[in-house]
């Protein structure tokens, strides 16, 4: 029998009670749509705190000494070898088309002092133009300026620092901390910058001061703690880090140095990631199965109504499998329609929102925008929906397949019907 | 269309139809016997609760005997399997039922093409043949309608072309005339009658219709799931 037949009759079908399949394809489009349209934004969400907290960290990818990230030691740094080994490697076409960013950093844990007093302080050297590419704190700035590469002796202060040490723009400050000789060593620096952030770890500690002064300040010269690496977005990073682990196998396997991809690196924000993403599952897993109790209802109400119906079919001629079909494809129809307009509506609502993004402070008040941190990191409130062709079409498949297994047990039904009881007249 | 008379017989041979109605059982059908050849214009009579509907049943392969044989052809149906039963019907078989049964969601046109759809047979093919039957039984004019548009009568004859346009051997009609007015009747028993002389289309009623007693070539009466008496006319 042509396949096109039962097609036809199946939609004729679901043509015939136009208000129930209305109101169950309505059911379908919203939940489709919302599928799509929160999946892509709970992973443009998770990007945007990945991009804030590996901005604010050490990157997508670090290259780093195999003891950096415990002792966080200035003698834990990578060698200048290796420092070359690692730029030369990041500078090679095949990743360097990869990458949009490369900052290596030298962070040293000391005390800034002025004439108000003395506090802890987080001091990150920075080659300035490289780190602009690459930090957000040069988008923060509230007085002054961020670094210039023709700087000296400047130092970039975060407002806390700011107010606790009663700095303003010109002030001196006193960095001290232990240099390479594992002597105490002091460096006299001008604020030239201050930023807000958002996150008090950050504002009340963190101070960016050019690489070149840490190197004459520590003796350390150009060695680095790390190299930090940005890429277009975190879905490219196992593959990058993949790469980086083969180019530099030979310092690798030394323990002169490690690659470690952000989840390694910062693990408290891969697992809260996770714990989103498996929370987010359990949500569409809900709206899966209130979208297949739609189906179910819609096709096995159809096929109760058509008992004679479908005793005719067989009496002339069709089988049970080509009855259990028409069904079958009436619910398959019925899905596969109103999930494409329902993706299609959704992926337009997420290009609308690729621009400018979708400001979570609108649903929860500005409260929201100056709250959102989490430890160190401060969390953009404006979410960009992150669009894939691959997730949507896996929505799609994961929808037609709940299309099918929800019309498994109308068609079963159809299949299985008494022919001459269904055809009994009504007396 | 001439059927291969020698091969297109039908049989019953003891044939026994037994529900279980609650703790009671129901004979509806009792060792019936009954060669029905070729051609013929048969009507099976009898009271409501008489065994005619399940006999049609089960000469149409739409229910399975208790116990016997039926034979449409070469074919004994109690052991064939549920798809070439349908095989059977959809090549062989033609059904008229009492309560039109045509497919709502199809026009008339489409109704009456469905089994032949079924068979793959051309567009072409299915268009001539249709044209020619919706002709001759002054159905012009009504092919694109649905059956909620068209009157009983009317819906009645596009059921005999649905059953006749795709050929079979053998058409089953179950009292096709109870829901119509003595005029349709008429109309429809004598389009019928046609068919069943040009065409050499086997016809079965089963009715309890005097109209349709009085046209059929043979009669057979059934009382209580049994053959009363089996008659027939020149």
């Amino acid at each position: 029998m042509q396949i096109s037949v039962i097609v036809a009759l199946a939609l004729r079908n679901l043509r015939r009670q136009v208000r129930r399949t209305l109101l169950t394809a309505l059911a379908i489009i919203l939940g489709a749509g919302m599928l799509v349209f929160a999946n892509a934004l709970g992973d443009g969400t998770h990007e945007q705190w990945i991009d804030d907290g590996v901005r604010a960290g050490s990157g997508h990818v670090t290259i780093e000494h195999p003891a950096f990230r415990v002792s966080r030691k200035l003698e834990d740094r990578l060698a200048a070898d290796v420092r070359a080994a690692a730029e030369g490697a990041l500078a090679t076409p095949a990743l360097a088309d990869r990458i949009t960013g490369v900052s290596a950093q030298l962070t040293i844990n000391g005390m800034a002092s002025s004439a108000a007093g003395a506090r802890p302080a987080k001091i990150l050297a920075v080659d300035p133009q490289a780190e602009m590419d690459f930090t957000i704190l040069d988008e923060q700035v509230i007085e002054g300026r961020y670094l210039q590469s023709d700087d000296r002796l400047a130092a970039f202060v975060g407002v806390g620092l700011m107010e606790t040490l009663n700095l303003r723009l010109g002030s001196r400050l006193v960095l001290t901390a232990q240099d390479a000789d594992k002597e105490i060593a002091g460096q006299l620096v001008r604020v030239v910058g201050v930023f807000r952030n958002g996150a008090p770890p950050v504002d009340n500690a963190v101070v960016h001061i050019p690489l070149a002064v840490a190197g004459e300040w520590l003796g350390s010269g150009s060695d680095v703690s790390n190299i930090a690496v940005m890429v277009e977005d975190s879905t490219e990073v196992s593959s990058l880090v993949r790469d980086l682990r083969q180019a530099l196998a030979d310092p690798l396997d030394a323990g002169l140095a490690t690659v470690l991809s952000w989840r390694e690196a910062m693990p408290a924000l891969a697992s809260l990631v996770a714990v989103d993403q498996y929370g987010n599952y359990v949500i569409f897993g809900v709206l899966f199965i209130i979208i297949a109790l739609g189906i179910v209802n819609t096709v096995l109400m159809s096929v109760l109504h058509r008992h004679r119906e479908f005793g005719v079919l067989q009496a002339l001629g069709l089988t049970p499998r080509q009855t259990g079909a028409v069904v079958l494809i009436e619910g398959l129809l019925l899905t596969t329609l109103s999930t494409l307009v329902g993706v299609g509506l959704s992926t337009w609502l997420t290009w609308y929102f690729l621009g400018d993004g979708f400001d979570m402070a609108v649903i929860a008040g500005d409260s929201l925008a100056n709250n959102m941190d989490m430890g160190s990191v401060v969390i953009d409130p404006i979410i960009v929906p992150m669009f894939s062709v691959a997730r949507t079409l896996q929505t799609l498949g994961w929808i037609m397949l709940m299309g099918i297994l929800a019309s498994i047990y109308p068609a079963f039904r159809a299949a299985r019907i008494d022919v001459a009881e269904s055809m009994k007249f009504d007396r | 269309m001439t059927p291969d008379d020698t091969r297109r017989d039908v049989r019953t041979d003891n044939l026994w139809k037994i529900y279980q109605q609650a703790s009671e059982e129901v004979r509806a059908v009792r060792d019936v016997t009954l060669t029905i050849q070729p051609g013929e214009f048969t009507a099976l009579a009898g009271p409501s609760g008489s065994g005619k509907t399940t006999l049609l049943n089960l000469i149409g392969g739409l229910t399975r005997p208790t116990r016997g044989q039926v034979r449409v052809g070469d074919h004994e149906l109690s052991t064939l399997p549920n798809h070439e039963l349908a095989r059977l019907r959809l090549e062989q078989i033609g059904f008229i039922f009492q309560a039109y049964n045509l497919l709502p969601v199809l026009t008339a046109r489409e109704n009456a093409e469905f089994p032949m759809l079924l068979q793959g047979v051309s567009s072409e093919e299915r268009t001539r043949r249709v044209d020619e039957l919706f002709a001759r039984t002054g159905m012009n004019g009504l092919e694109d309608r649905r059956p909620g548009k068209l009157s009983g009568g009317q819906q009645q004859r596009v059921a005999v072309i649905r059953a006749v346009a795709s050929r079979p051997a053998l058409v089953l009609a179950d009292e096709p005339t109870a829901n119509l007015d003595s005029a349709s009747s008429d109309a429809l028993l004598e389009l019928m009658d046609e068919l069943n002389r040009d065409l050499g289309v086997t016809f079965v009623f089963a009715t309890h219709d005097a109209r349709v007693m009085d046209r059929a070539r043979r009669l057979v009466r059934m009382v209580d799931g049994a053959i009363d008496s089996d008659e027939t006319r020149p």
